[in-house]
């Protein structure tokens, strides 16, 4: 009895735990990255990007250095590898933009810092956080966002976004 | 010389501009983290003091440990003995320890460091740890990139030690220097990107100079380059190295380089 009570959890517990994912999951990125003019560079970062097996296709805008970065359905991603992938590449992000499941943002490591009702299948939004944002715009932003108090505490775990649509 | 020294500096601290992967200057930036580069260097210098050529062969690995540190061994093979023969090895590491990005702009603040070792004899005042003299120097790189435009300079202090097992150090030349370079890069070619697989060509002119600490000899060359970066992972350069002024004793100052350089990107997953 206690057996099939334990397979009954465990089985529950994964069911529950995919149907999170299927929910809270990012399907698109799009990196603007800094710091970077040379077709060299941006393929370092196209390639760092390509050892995620979550990403199906990058695409590239060499001109701007955007990097639109396609995601399999049901992935657990955080915002927080792009930036990391970025940075291992020699380079820094200037803007991040997500469009994501409406699902994803209601959860713990997003704190909306504009409030926008959204009824979409998909919702996008940008992270303002430190190292998301350009240093001069993290400048502007710390004086717009003053009143958000964990926005100035930049908990890397935490992710401040903005709404976009 | 003092006045050489601070004009560069001054123009390292201003707001200048970037395409900084220069033939003689290594920029403040390092090769992506996990990356494996493999760079063939060859020089082909006239030799002032005898007939012919001085030939040398450098092949290169770098490696990129994270973002901000990476490594790179390299091997020292010439003819000065009139066949080709290993003369020597470097160990070079460099840490970038400053960092200040913005849309299509940088600037890059990093140290460096370089152990060299070699058996050639000894026969100019010029102190080269690469590939004629043992010894070490240590230095900071500021790289600024704005656009198209990339300035770098740099600073180091270069000893010399005995080039063991056969020829010491001579008693009568200075052993420890002061180097400086000034650098600038330019992408001339594509205006505007369509793909990876695009040629990019730019064009390099570096300012190299020495000051036998003891002594206050000097020289400064202009290295002007043309480089070619095919499919966004290859790379070729063509430079020409000329003194522009000395007051030491130098075997082969003038001639030309040919680089061919290759990246290896995320070498385990």
């Amino acid at each position: 009895m206690k057996k099939i009570n334990k397979t009954y959890l465990i089985v529950a517990s994964i069911v529950l735990m995919f149907s999170i994912k299927g929910n809270a999951q990012i399907v698109k990125a799009e990196i603007r990255a800094t710091g970077l003019t040379c077709s060299m560079c941006s393929n370092a970062i196209n390639k760092q990007l390509k050892t995620l097996p979550e990403v199906v296709n990058v695409e590239t805008d060499l001109n701007t250095n955007t990097f639109t970065v396609t995601l399999t359905e049901g992935n657990n991603l955080s915002p927080k590898v792009f930036k990391e992938k970025v940075e291992k590449a020699g380079f820094f992000i200037g803007t991040l933009v997500i469009t994501a499941k409406p699902e994803t943002i209601t959860k713990s490591p997003y704190i909306l810092v504009n409030d926008i009702a959204t009824n979409g299948t998909e919702i996008q939004f940008q992270v303002v956080d430190k190292g998301y944002v350009t240093e001069k715009e993290f400048k502007k932003l710390s004086k717009s966002y003053k009143n958000v108090e964990t926005y100035a505490a930049i908990n890397e775990d935490d992710f401040h976004i903005k709404i976009l649509n | 010389m003092r006045k050489i020294i601070l004009f560069f500096i001054a123009v390292s601290c201003q707001d200048v501009f970037s395409q900084e992967l220069f033939v003689v200057t290594d920029p403040a930036s390092n090769v992506p983290a996990n990356s494996l580069a493999v760079n063939v260097m060859q020089s082909l210098f006239k030799e002032e003091m005898k007939s012919g050529y001085n030939y040398h062969f450098m092949p290169e690995v770098t490696y990129g440990l994270n973002k901000n540190i990476m490594f790179r061994a390299s091997a020292f093979i010439s003819n000065r003995s009139n066949q080709l023969v290993t003369e020597g090895g470097s160990f070079y590491t460099k840490y970038r320890f400053y960092s200040s990005d913005d849309l299509n702009s940088h600037f890059r603040m990093a140290a460096f460091g370089r152990y060299s070792f070699n058996n050639a004899d000894i026969h100019q005042e010029q102190i080269e740890i690469l590939g004629h003299n043992t010894g070490f120097e240590g230095g900071f790189v500021a790289t600024k990139l704005i656009k198209k435009l990339a300035i770098s300079s740099s600073i180091s202090f270069e000893k010399a030690f005995d080039n063991k097992p056969d020829y010491p150090f001579p008693d009568n030349m200075g052993d420890n220097a002061t180097n400086y370079t000034l650098s600038f890069g330019k992408l001339m070619y594509p205006k505007k990107y369509t793909s990876y697989k695009q040629t990019n060509i730019n064009l390099m002119i570096e300012f190299v100079g020495q000051t036998i600490n003891e002594n206050g000899k000097s020289y400064v060359d202009v290295v002007p380059a043309i480089q070619f970066i095919f499919n966004s992972q290859a790379r070729l350069d063509f430079a020409y190295r000329q003194e522009l002024l000395s007051s030491m004793v130098r075997s082969a100052p003038n001639g030309f380089y040919f680089n061919l350089y290759y990246t290896f990107f995320n070498l385990k997953k």
